[in-house]
């Protein structure tokens, strides 16, 4: 029933500028989730529409369980309807004029399927998203969550082999979004359908996806497990993305097999995790999680001496700005207790594992 | 002490002036109201007593009218078989002609908003131009192109040897003639609808496994219903209301439709002004009905569902397919304008419009400015002109500023009696122009030395039926500056007036010129109100191409159509050209 999906080397350029789809590889093995993440207008969303067959790739190939759907180099597009695959919209795009039913049995009626059948396959469905009290009212008269809900219903009904998610959390409202999308990582695993999933919220590509790509600029950057990405990331880019906001600059002294030291400049010294393979005397950069910053705790051999600049204290945690080796950083304490005053000199412990250096490819190589 | 006895001379004088401002407001409304009264309460209210009396309002005046008020009058027009069989031919050509522009209008919204057919530009351009067509010279045009004898394309189809006959003097063409230029009403409805859907709607469905064109009428075209809906009615509505088409394509075979029924009656000798009126009754009854029906729908919950980003135009990749359909918007340019255009310059400049074959069609001999030249010796042209223009300015300038007013009455103050100040200013909507134009007729036709015969009368008259629309327009230029930059004027220490005078004006001025211009232009082009209205000092243009045509002479009204359309093509563009400029004050204001 489920499909294995297969791009290759995935190219669309629209009309003018750079092209939204740079080359994009990825394959999706049956029952897995896989999530898209990037910033907007890095491609993800035009990718899950070539899939789809909305949008028209100008190079590559895509095939669903081996079957090609599209390569423009040998002419072959399957049409939409014809890909057997469900969608879900970011504007849930459920029908106004059609009940919850009508909108859900709507893919059935065009498949061909018995009555009796279909109206079984209806009821499950809508059993499955939980809204089987619903289905004779307008859909109109549904909140948005349940709209969505019936999105997913419709787009689930006729277990196609292939399902696609175009950022269908992201038109709710928070509290809502935290729920459902517990509940979709459930009902996707309970159908154990494949499914590719777009967002530009790296909480909720975690906690769905079995993999997660991170997308920019019409490329993929890394495609691993959430683990790998939070613990291991590809680059800068996706370090940064993902939650490594700090930066710290320096030079590569000597390299050890997956560790190497740094010099952050007046022969301070310090270990670091290499993320790329890298050579001494190379300019590097290196990314930090304000998490694993930690104030205070000398630890280790990455202990350096920082200066406590401002504290913002949120609840559960508190925010410090902190100044190491001449440039500010943000650390973060979990706790509902603030323990550092502001204005003075502590120790900080960086542990290597935790300080993943990059090659320096020039300025701003993010934002 | 001292500032004690300030405060309380201030407070008395404030008192003071509120109650002058309250006497103000008072006779502000009052005004308003006595007004508009006058322009549509007393007309309307003559019109229903001489639907209900026997009378004569010449010979024997108002007074005796009122004591012979009776249902009699009416029940006897309902039960007449003429009546009944006008209105007949009239739901048949407005029905058919509906039917016609659905279809046309519903295909160019879709070609030009949901496909890739080339030069979409133009086709949308194309696909209002008969808009701006004057129904009489549309009418007059499609006369000489489908006349069963003498009719051009008659000519071509013999001169090509096939036995295919045309013969718009029917019904048929009736409907085949309103089809073609009311579509355009159904299309600005529809094309916008389209163009404010979701397009993961239609995509939601094409993933789903609808083929397109299940797509299309299981989920476009239910989703635009509301606004399909509308614009038929509306196309409806209007078609009601027409005189010029009816009246050329029909007078040949006697084909009567209500508002060409109407007319007739009134020019009867003796005229029929009773049972003129009970018709125009029924017609006023029927369009308000579509016009509450419409109102009703507009108003309900629409489909048009809101997303949080802004939509990418969805357009359907025809391939080969689109040449065709950039045919189908060519094929209709061809028959709104292009052949209508060329047929009126063919019978304005030729000598005799009898035309024995295609060789003589080009030949430059049959060709001259002779229809021209007669025309203009008629002393009454140039004065029909002058009127027009008279009748044109009175009412722009008159109806602009009473719309202003009201609009900003009732849409920026909250003096009590705004509501029936928009009420009544809105009722007009609901009444054709010919109907306006009798009840004037009863209004003041009885009154010796009063309006009847002057030029004013007709100004009046199309102050009241085109006040609908001009305080709709006028009220969205000032409805777009900021409520806040008239009260930072009033905080500065302006009053209501001088605020209007220093703020509202200046910004609105662009969008009132603008609803003016247009408002001159409506009244040059109107003929169903004038029809009852002028007399032989007062004729207007619009009247007097009617009398060119029926005295027979193809040729001088070709002509005299050629010289309307010119000029209303001048106006057109100028008032064009001021709103682009309202346009671009708009965009300054809010950016």
């Amino acid at each position: 029933m489920t499909a294995t999906l297969e791009v290759t080397d995935l190219r669309k350029q629209f009309s003018i500028g750079l092209p939204a789809i740079d080359g994009v590889s990825f394959g999706v093995p049956a029952g897995e989730i896989v999530v898209l993440l990037g910033p907007s207008g890095c491609g993800k969303t035009t990718t899950l529409r070539c899939v789809a067959g909305l949008e028209h790739p100008t190079g590559g190939e895509i095939s669903i369980s081996g079957r090609v759907v599209s390569s423009p180099a040998s002419g072959i597009l399957v049409p939409p309807r014809s890909r057997d695959l469900g969608m879900v919209f970011q504007s849930y795009a459920v029908w106004p004029h059609m009940t919850v039913r009508q909108n859900v049995i709507y893919p059935l009626k065009h498949r061909k399927i018995g009555r009796t059948d279909a109206a079984r396959m209806v009821e499950e469905a809508l059993a499955l998203v939980g809204l089987s009290d619903y289905a004779d009212r307008p859909v109109v008269a549904l909140s948005g969550g349940q709209m969505q809900r019936v999105a997913l219903a419709r787009s689930m009904v006729y277990r196609p082999q292939l399902l696609l998610l175009d950022e269908p959390l992201s038109n709710l409202d928070a509290k809502l979004r935290l729920r459902l999308r517990d509940d979709l990582r459930v009902i996707l695993k309970q159908t154990g359908m494949t499914a590719l999933y777009v967002t530009h919220d790296q909480a909720e590509a975690v906690v769905l996806g079995d993999r997660i790509g991170v997308m920019r600029d019409g490329k993929l950057l890394q495609m691993d497990t959430p683990d790998v990405i939070y613990n291991r990331p590809a680059d800068l880019f996706v370090a940064n993305f993902t939650g490594a906001t700090n930066e710290l600059a320096g030079t590569l002294v000597t390299c050890n097999g997956r560790y190497g030291v740094v010099d952050f400049g007046n022969g301070r010294q310090g270990e670091v995790a290499l993320c790329q393979t890298l050579k001494p005397d190379e300019k590097v950069r290196i990314a930090l999680r304000p998490e694993n910053i930690a104030i205070g705790r000398p630890d280790g051999a990455n202990t350096f001496s920082a200066k406590v600049l401002d504290r913002r204290y949120q609840g559960t945690q508190t925010a410090y700005g902190i100044e190491l080796f001449g440039k500010r950083l943000e650390a973060i304490e979990l706790g509902t207790a603030a323990r550092h005053q502001v204005g003075v000199e502590a120790q900080v412990a960086l542990p290597r594992e935790c300080l993943w250096a990059y090659r320096d490819s020039g300025p701003a190589s993010h934002d | 002490m001292h500032g004690q006895a300030d405060r309380r001379s201030e407070a008395m004088r404030s008192a003071s002036e509120g109650t002058r401002r309250r006497a103000f407001t008072g006779l502000w409304v009052a005004a308003l109201l006595a007004i508009l009264t006058f322009l549509v309460i007393y007309p309307v209210f003559m019109l229903l007593l001489g639907a209900l009396t026997d009378t004569n309002p010449v010979v024997d005046g108002i007074r005796l009218s009122l004591s012979h008020l009776s249902i009699a009058n009416f029940l006897a027009v309902l039960a007449n078989p003429n009546v009944a069989e006008a209105l007949l031919n009239t739901l048949i050509a407005c029905g058919g002609g509906t039917v016609i522009a659905v279809a046309i209008g519903l295909l160019f919204s879709w070609i030009v908003v949901r496909t890739n057919t080339p030069f979409k530009g133009f086709i949308a351009a194309a696909s209002i131009l008969p808009l701006f067509a004057p129904p009489l010279v549309a009418g007059v045009a499609w006369a000489i192109l489908g006349s069963p004898k003498t009719g051009l394309i008659n000519t071509m189809f013999k001169w090509m040897g096939s036995d295919l006959r045309v013969d718009l003097y029917s019904m048929w063409g009736l409907v085949f003639v309103f089809g073609i230029y009311y579509a355009p009403y159904v299309y600005m409805f529809t094309s916008s609808a389209l163009r404010n859907m979701d397009p993961s709607l239609e995509e939601a469905a094409e993933i789903s496994g609808a083929s397109p064109v299940a797509t299309l009428f299981t989920v476009t075209f239910p989703l635009i219903m509301p606004a399909i809906v509308s614009g038929m009615l509306l196309s409806f509505i209007v078609m009601l209301g027409i005189y010029g088409i009816p009246a050329v394509l029909g007078a040949p075979t006697n084909l009567n439709v209500l508002t060409t029924y109407i007319f007739k009656l009134t020019n009867w000798s003796p005229p029929l002004y009773n049972t003129a009126a009970a018709v125009a009754i029924i017609l006023m009854v029927v369009t308000g009905l579509l016009v509450y029906l419409q109102q009703k729908l507009l108003s309900g919950r629409s489909y048009t569902t809101v997303a949080g980003k802004a939509f990418r135009p969805r357009s359907l990749d025809l391939g080969p397919w689109r040449w065709l359909t950039f045919a189908i918007g060519i094929v209709y340019l061809l028959i709104v304008v292009v052949l209508p255009s060329l047929a009126l310059i063919v019978a304005a400049f030729r000598k005799f419009m009898f035309i024995r074959d295609v060789a003589s069609l080009f030949d430059m001999r049959q060709y001259s400015l002779t229809h021209f030249e007669s025309i203009f010796d008629n002393p009454l042209t140039m004065r029909s002109i002058y009127n027009a223009v008279e009748v044109g300015v009175i009412t722009a300038v008159v109806g602009g500023a009473l719309a202003f007013a009201i609009g900003y009455t009732i849409h920026r103050t909250r003096v009590s009696g705004r509501g029936a100040i928009d009420l009544i200013s809105t009722l007009p909507v609901a009444i054709p122009g010919l109907v306006v134009g009798v009840a004037y007729l009863w209004a003041w036709i009885g009154v010796p030395g009063g309006l009847y015969g002057t030029i004013w009368i007709l100004a009046l008259a199309f102050i009241a039926r085109f006040m609908p629309d001009t305080v709709k327009a006028l009220s969205t230029s000032f409805l777009q500056i900021h409520r806040e930059l008239e009260e930072a004027a009033w905080v500065c220490g302006k009053g209501m007036l001088g605020t209007i005078r220093t703020i509202v004006l200046p910004l609105a001025r662009p969008g009132v010129l603008a609803s003016m211009t247009l408002l001159f232009v409506l009244a040059i082009r109107e003929l169903g109100s004038s029809l009852f209205l002028y007399t032989s000092n007062t004729m207007v243009m619009s009247v007097l191409l009617l009398d060119y045509y029926e005295g027979g002479n193809i040729g001088k009204t070709a002509a005299f159509s050629l010289v309307q359309t010119v000029l209303l093509g001048v106006l057109i563009g100028g008032a064009n050209w001021l709103s682009r400029g309202s346009a671009q004050g708009n965009v300054a204001r809010t950016g």
